[in-house]
């Protein structure tokens, strides 16, 4: 009797967190993909604490990225990609839209790494793991299974709060962490074309441009106004705070770990997976592949999905699962591409599968500002906006991040990053 | 004569009467109060500013466009007012395709040129809403001209006729300036013009709401998700949504102001004529789950001395759905039911047949509390096309159509 009370008490909470969470909460989920753990992971270890001060200043950017795409969505009831066509017209959309499907066919490519590189822990083949994750997930996604799926993603999610246990067992220098998170490092640091590259993949996977399509559609569809936006604004800064403090103990773990081990560079999985030890020994790659393997999985159901309705809208081609393949076929093309090609460069022979998921964080992070300049347009335009235009803090900010990120893509180039 | 994209128009030089050039085509405007499909004039970029060139004022649009007028008596633009701008209101815009029942967006517009007495007459043909529009506009000035003429050749087109179009505007003033009607959408079936209102944003719905007949709007509004329902009404004046309620079936009124907030539900309550007001306040009270919370007052009964031609009287004055009047049901004092007629008897009967005589021996009933299951059982078991609730007393007090069975069972799947 008490063992199904205990059951039944367990099942209302979860119940309870799942309805507290919304499109704020998953998109910051999905942001901890493949890509984002490879990132942060490589952070730790090359640079150890010394990119930590990046974490606060980029926290209050995503929280005011990410609400201004929230508060897009429940005021105009319109995705990104819809307003980008209605104000700018054809040809502007249409750019904007080759350069998402570009930057995220690199997020799917780092979700197949992730799915690769997690099996492969295993010893399961990645000519065997990455099709079968590619059928499953489009299965998942276009026989409309996906959102009952979507729930056990989340709960699995909760993976993330191993990085902080493991963070604090590995007795990191508290006091030094806590230092280099609000010092900012001496100039010298940007005279290194592998330290900015590894800051702007870093920014690039936590604010990264899909999300801010997906998020604002998220929130059309849920059907969000105005009125009840106030709800929805802490579902969205909480999730940016969670996604930040899991990024936070991802770096601290490794620097904690592979740093101090002298493992500068993460190959592998198996490399990466050591941040876990603290934790679960010599168990740490069950934990970290079943984690990465669930982050991976989770974003490749997102990703493709979202990139093709995000261009399909924006274009004008008929869209949405609920048609019939010959109704929608450029949706369906482009989604069914997404996921072979993406799957396809893992199968190429001698891929670097770490080095490629951080790359495509950085191509985030480069692409960024151009989304970012979009969004602050609209947002101040007041016959879409009305009263809810941005304040000027909010502008301050994003503009600020906007220049940060061409500054730091020119930096990189200037310092000769572009040749390496 | 091969039609002119609007693509083309826009940008294209404009010549005064010199042959001076005098700047450039900014936007192309109708004025719908005076001629829904003609073009009325161009708004063209000249150094002094944006300037009106009437229609009447343009001899030729080959080759650049050739106004018989100086560029000096050209008047100021001065916003628009009252004019539908192509450049701004349709290109890239959703519009609602009535022919295919469904929201597209403009890539771009053909022109037709047809010959006036002494000046050019434009007229709006279509609407391009496939890939040949894109392409155009993507490939303009930087592919050659010839070459970009041979592939758009190759590109079928999806043309909507300028007369299958409904335009939707948000501005209520401009709604009325533009003579925004959304007489075409209206005709579409109500299940149609929900699928259509659904892919729309929240404010283009409300406008739709706002513009469509209250009928029209009543049974639109009943094929919408009951979520999407709230947030519609919630967005209209509380008059205008209780105009709208009114024309509901009961139930499915009573269903969607139980969703509302108690603040909302009031006012619209209070702004509703009595008697469809009584009728909604009954059944709210019922759980939505229940015979009762599922069942419709809006049905026909007769006394027990009633005969055919009295059924086929009060039929053609009842103002319910058509889906309620399948059966006619007798009651006695109290509402007690007596019996119930399937329409098809009714009609095949001599008009002076007693109704009682038509009456099926067997009848099944249903109590105001019965769940879900129990009443798509029954329906299911007896093949039954309507269902009456009666309460303890054999008081007739409302009645389940197959319809709403189908709509329970649906929400199920």
């Amino acid at each position: 009797m008490p063992e199904t009370r205990r059951l039944r008490v367990w099942r209302i909470r979860l119940l309870m967190f799942l309805a507290v969470i919304g499109p704020g909460f998953i998109t910051a989920n999905v942001d901890n993909d493949a890509g984002g753990i490879y990132t942060y992971s490589a952070a730790g270890a090359q640079f150890g604490y010394l990119l930590l001060w990046v974490m606060i200043p980029m926290t209050v950017a995503l929280v005011v990225v990410q609400e201004m795409s929230a508060r897009m969505g429940a005021v105009t009831g319109k995705g990104l990609s819809d307003l980008i066509r209605e104000e700018y017209g054809l040809r502007v959309t249409f750019f904007m839209m080759v350069g998402l499907v570009i930057t995220n066919f690199g997020n799917v490519v780092a979700e197949f790494a992730g799915v690769a590189s997690s099996l492969e822990l295993f010893h399961i083949s990645r000519y065997v793991s990455v099709p079968v994750a590619a059928v499953v997930v489009w299965l998942l996604v276009v026989k409309g299974t996906y959102k009952s799926v979507e729930k056990v993603f989340l709960a699995a999610s909760f993976f993330y709060f191993a990085y902080i246990i493991a963070g604090v067992l590995a007795g990191p220098s508290w006091k030094e962490a806590f230092v280099a998170t609000f010092k900012p490092p001496h100039t010298g640091a940007f005279r290194d074309s592998s330290y900015i590259y590894m800051v702007i993949g870093v920014v690039g996977t936590t604010i990264a441009p899909w999300m801010q399509f997906y998020l604002q559609s998220s929130i059309v569809e849920k059907g969000i106004t105005p009125r009840e936006y106030r709800a929805s604004r802490w579902d969205v800064i909480l999730g940016c705070l969670f996604t930040d403090i899991v990024a936070w103990f991802i770096v601290v773990a490794c620097a904690a770990t592979l740093y101090v081990h002298g493992i500068h560079q993460i190959r592998d999985g198996a490399d990466a997976a050591q941040a876990l030890r603290p934790l679960a020994g010599e168990y740490a790659y069950i934990l970290f592949a079943a984690g990465l393997f669930n982050a991976s999985l989770f974003a490749a159901s997102i990703l493709p999905i979202s990139t093709a309705y995000t261009v399909c809208e924006g274009l004008g081609f008929e869209s949405g699962v609920g048609h019939k393949f010959s109704e929608a076929k450029v949706f369906y093309w482009l989604y069914t591409l997404l996921l072979i090609a993406g799957g396809g460069v893992i199968l190429l022979p001698n891929i670097p599968l770490v080095k490629i998921s951080i790359l495509s964080q950085v191509v985030n992070g480069i692409v960024l500002p151009f989304v970012l300049i979009f969004m602050l347009l609209l947002i101040n335009k007041s016959e879409l906006m009305g009263k809810h235009i941005n304040g000027t803090w909010f502008n301050a900010i994003a503009w600020a991040t906007t220049i940060i990120m061409i500054g730091l893509t020119i930096a990189w180039f200037v310092t000769g990053g572009g040749g390496t | 004569m091969p039609p002119l994209a609007l693509s083309d128009l826009l940008g294209a030089p404009v010549f005064d009467s010199n042959g001076a050039t005098a700047g450039k085509v900014r936007e192309v405007a109708l004025v719908p109060q005076e001629n829904a499909s003609e073009i009325s004039g161009l708004v063209v970029k000249t150094r002094s500013g944006d300037r009106l060139l009437t229609i009447s004022s343009i001899s030729s649009i080959n080759g650049g466009v050739r106004a018989d007028t100086s560029s000096t008596a050209w008047t100021a633009y001065s916003g628009g007012e009252g004019m539908l701008l192509l450049a701004r209101d349709l290109l890239d815009q959703q519009i609602i395709d009535v022919h295919g029942r469904k929201v597209v967006r403009v890539n771009d517009v053909d022109i037709h040129e047809e010959l006036g007495h002494d000046h050019v007459v434009l007229k709006l043909g279509a609407v391009d809403v496939g890939p040949r529009g894109a392409v155009r506009r993507l490939l303009k000035g930087v592919v050659p001209a010839r070459a970009l003429h041979a592939l758009l050749a190759k590109i079928p087109p999806r043309m909507i006729p300028w007369e299958f179009v409904d335009l939707i505007e948000v501005d209520p003033a401009r709604r009325v300036k533009l003579k925004i009607s959304l007489d075409r959408l209206a005709q579409l079936h109500p299940a149609d013009i929900a699928d259509i209102v659904e892919d729309l944003a929240p404010a283009e719905r409300e406008a739709i709401f706002e513009t469509l007949d209250e009928e029209v709007a009543a049974e639109t509004l009943e094929e919408i998700d009951p979520k999407m329902q709230v947030s519609i009404l919630s967005s209209l004046d509380s008059d205008r949504a209780a105009d709208i309620v009114e024309e509901m079936d009961p139930d499915a009124a009573a269903d969607l102001l139980g969703d509302m907030p108690p603040e909302a539900t009031e006012e619209i309550l209070t702004e509703m004529q009595p008697e469809e007001r009584a009728e909604v306040t009954e059944l709210m009270n019922f759980e939505e789950d229940t015979a009762a919370g599922r069942m419709t007052t809006d049905y026909m009964a007769l006394n027990p001395g009633a005969k055919v031609e009295d059924a086929i009287e009060m039929l053609r004055n009842f103002e319910g759905g058509v889906e309620s009047v399948s059966t006619i049901y007798i009651v006695g004092d109290k509402e007690k039911l007596l019996g119930a007629v399937p329409l098809a008897k009714i009609v095949l009967a001599p008009p002076g047949t007693p109704l009682m005589m038509l009456s099926t021996g067997h009848m099944t009933t249903v109590h105001p509390g019965a769940d879900e299951k129990e009443v798509a059982a029954l329906f299911d078991k007896y093949n039954l096309l309507t269902l009456p609730v009666i309460d303890d007393e054999g008081a007739l007090t409302g009645v389940i159509t197959a319809d709403d069975v189908i709509n329970m069972l649906r929400a199920k799947l």
